[in-house]
């Protein structure tokens, strides 16, 4: 029934396991805010955090937390109220003066739990004194020392403060570009054979797999749009990335209309065999050239981090890596399918 | 006879017929022209900004260049192409179409910044920058019309499509254009010249390297 | 085949409707949970992209199977 299907099999296992390891696997404890964002030096203050994702409770009296400064001057929590899994009150017993030269400092926050891990709000938090003592803040800050951070669970995926669970959308709205992509530059090859050996069928493979990788893009570009909206603020951000993905696919949707326009089933083939090589050369200067000259909002462009340290840690890549995989083999079994359909009707109207 | 001297004998047959009706030059002057006054009523207040007047210069340019290179594959019926076909290499037919294009196009270029000028004001402050901008233009948008229309011709000269096929392809350069020429406005102190010149250099090149393998498929019949 | 289509139109037109209405209700509806409920759009969507092509591949194997049926 399915023909040399092995590749079908590993596409399905790859994307259970996406889909499972994508959602089940819990994102790792964070700080989702921290109130009040201002301290003034001299103060006592109470401060309130909610964790996400924390379990405050389980870890109780083995909490630590520091307010952090720069060349690792810390001051710690006098004590920690666990209100609830979630919620914590930290006092702070802030010296007179800050070991800074200036009025206004900012500080980060690091908890520390046995059962969540370290957990760092970097430079979240904004400190004031009323006058600078450089020597004598180094010397009242210098008696907490930082010692011992326990590593968190093992297993998850990592805490951002705008992205929230949705950095899962990196198993499900990215690899389907890598699957266009893969779908177009198949193409392509089959585009050069029908032109170097005018087989009809090399170009009925070739509409196929355009077909998919088309259908690949536009929900890559609806579900970028949706993830913008709750990233970024707006479906359309007018990032490099959008506009160019948008022109890129008028380029292939030309491509459909450009089949239309011809009657002779050779010529059709013919010209869109060489339409579909020009418009894969324009395609790249649109997708790997330009994003990466001018500011984007997507990682990876214009200053952004790439899929660095930070936006794809080892237990994304171990999802990331078969997500693409598995969503690029579904887009060839679309493809694959659809031709054969093709081909069926192609001897059916020859007959 | 060898590639060099059919290329020649073409580029003379194109600049004749041109010269003797004076029909390209003339009919896209006038729409420069027409165009340029249109757009200049329309906005009441005038051009002031750089941004919007290398907007409107390269927008203008668009329409003007898609206006004068279809006219290139029309003025070509069917008898004459198998005429073509029997006597010439496609490649001497492709090439000399590509030079007297980027001839026309840079001329008409120069011509609607002169126009421009006269009824908007210049707005460009460095004119060599801006002479290259305009020069890599015309050699892109020149080479990717030229195939574009080329297609379309296929389809009986079918303007719509050449509409559908051109635009979203020329979107890239038009935007690196833009950027480019804003640059020589003096507006921006931008330090990715360089990198916008490659990039246009690197995509014309590729078009260019692209239309002289492929057009060969496109001209048997 | 044109009844299909109109049902259809009415089907979506109706979700849309729902959705808008579940918006205004809670207006965080999608923003509750650490924002999961985006990644289940991003999954519903996908997942209807393709059962949308598996309609169209659908209709043309009917097409396949009447001109069959007629040769016959």
């Amino acid at each position: 029934m399915i023909r040399q299907s092995w590749w079908k099999i590993l596409a399905v296992v790859l994307l259970v396991y996406t889909f499972t390891a994508g959602m089940l696997v819990p994102l790792k404890p964070g700080i989702a805010d921290v109130s009040p964002r201002a301290l003034q030096a001299g103060t006592d203050v109470e401060m309130t955090i909610t964790g996400y994702n924390s379990y405050y409770t389980k870890a109780k009296s083995d909490l630590r937390a520091w307010l952090k400064l720069k060349g690792d001057v810390v001051l710690k929590a006098t004590s920690i109220e666990v209100v609830d899994d979630r919620t914590l009150k930290l006092v702070f017993k802030l010296p007179a003066y800050l070991p800074s030269d200036s009025k206004d400092d900012v500080c980060s926050l690091i908890l520390d739990s046995p059962v969540d891990g370290a957990i760092v709000l970097p430079e979240g938090i904004a400190l004031t004194q009323d006058s600078v003592n450089l020597a004598e803040g180094s010397k009242l800050w210098s008696v907490d020392k930082m010692d011992q951070l326990n590593a968190g669970p093992e297993l998850t995926f990592p805490y951002r403060s705008v992205l929230y669970e949705t950095i899962r959308n990196q198993y499900f709205h990215v690899p389907l570009w890598f699957a266009m992509l893969f779908l177009f530059i198949f193409s392509v090859g089959f585009s050069i054979r029908y032109l170097r050996k005018f087989d009809p069928d090399a170009d009925q493979r070739a509409l196929a797999l355009t077909r998919a990788g088309f259908i690949f893009g536009l929900l890559g570009l609806v579900t970028g749009a949706i993830w913008a909206k709750f990233a970024w603020g707006a479906y359309w951000s007018w990032d490099v990335k959008q506009n160019m993905t948008a022109v890129a696919l008028l380029i292939y949707a030309a491509y459909f209309i450009l089949r239309g326009a011809f009657q002779d089933e050779e010529k059709k083939a013919r010209l869109a065999a060489v339409y579909n090589i020009f418009a894969f050369a324009a395609l790249i200067p649109l997708i790997f050239v330009i994003p990466r000259l001018t500011d984007s909002l997507h990682p990876g462009n214009g200053g952004n981090p790439a899929f660095g340290s930070d936006d794809l840690d080892n237990t994304m890549r171990m999802v990331f890596y078969p997500a693409g995989i598995g969503w690029t083999l579904l887009g060839f079994w679309i493809a694959a399918v659809s031709y054969r359909i093709d081909k069926l009707q192609n001897k059916l109207l020859d007959a | 006879m060898n590639l060099f001297s059919q290329i020649g004998i073409l580029l003379r047959k194109e600049l004749v017929l041109e010269l003797r009706t004076g029909y390209a030059i003339s009919g896209i002057l006038l729409y420069v022209l027409s165009t340029v006054f249109i757009v200049y009523s329309a906005f009441f207040q005038g051009v002031n900004n750089a941004m919007m007047w290398v907007t409107l210069f390269w927008i203008i340019m668009l329409f003007a260049s898609i206006n004068a290179i279809v006219k290139s594959f029309v003025q070509e019926n069917g008898n004459r192409q198998l005429y073509y076909y029997s006597l010439l290499d496609p490649l001497a037919v492709i090439i000399s179409k590509m030079v007297y294009n980027i001839s026309l196009l840079f001329l008409l270029s120069l011509l609607t910044w002169a126009a421009l000028a006269f009824m908007v004001g210049n707005q460009i402050e460095e004119f060599s920058a801006f002479l290259l901008a305009l020069f890599l233009g015309s050699v892109g948008f020149s080479i990717l019309f030229t195939f574009v229309a080329a297609i379309s011709s296929k389809a009986d000269n079918n303007s719509t499509l050449l509409a559908i096929l051109s635009f979203p392809l020329v979107i890239p350069i038009l935007m690196t254009l833009i950027k480019l020429s804003v640059g020589a406005t003096g507006m921006l102190e931008d330090t990715g010249v360089g990198k916008d010149i490659g990039i246009l250099v690197a995509i014309d090149l590729v078009l260019a390297g692209l239309t002289l393998v492929l057009y060969p498929f496109l001209w048997r019949d | 085949m044109i009844r299909n289509r109109i049902s259809l139109v009415c089907v979506l037109t109706l979700l849309v409707q729902q959705m808008a209405f579940a918006q205004q209700a809670s207006g965080d509806f999608m923003r509750s949970i650490g924002r999961i409920y985006v990644v289940v759009a991003v999954i519903l969507i996908i997942f209807f992209g393709i059962v949308l092509f598996l309609i169209y591949l659908d209709r043309k194997l009917t097409k396949l199977e009447n001109q069959i049926k007629e040769n016959e």
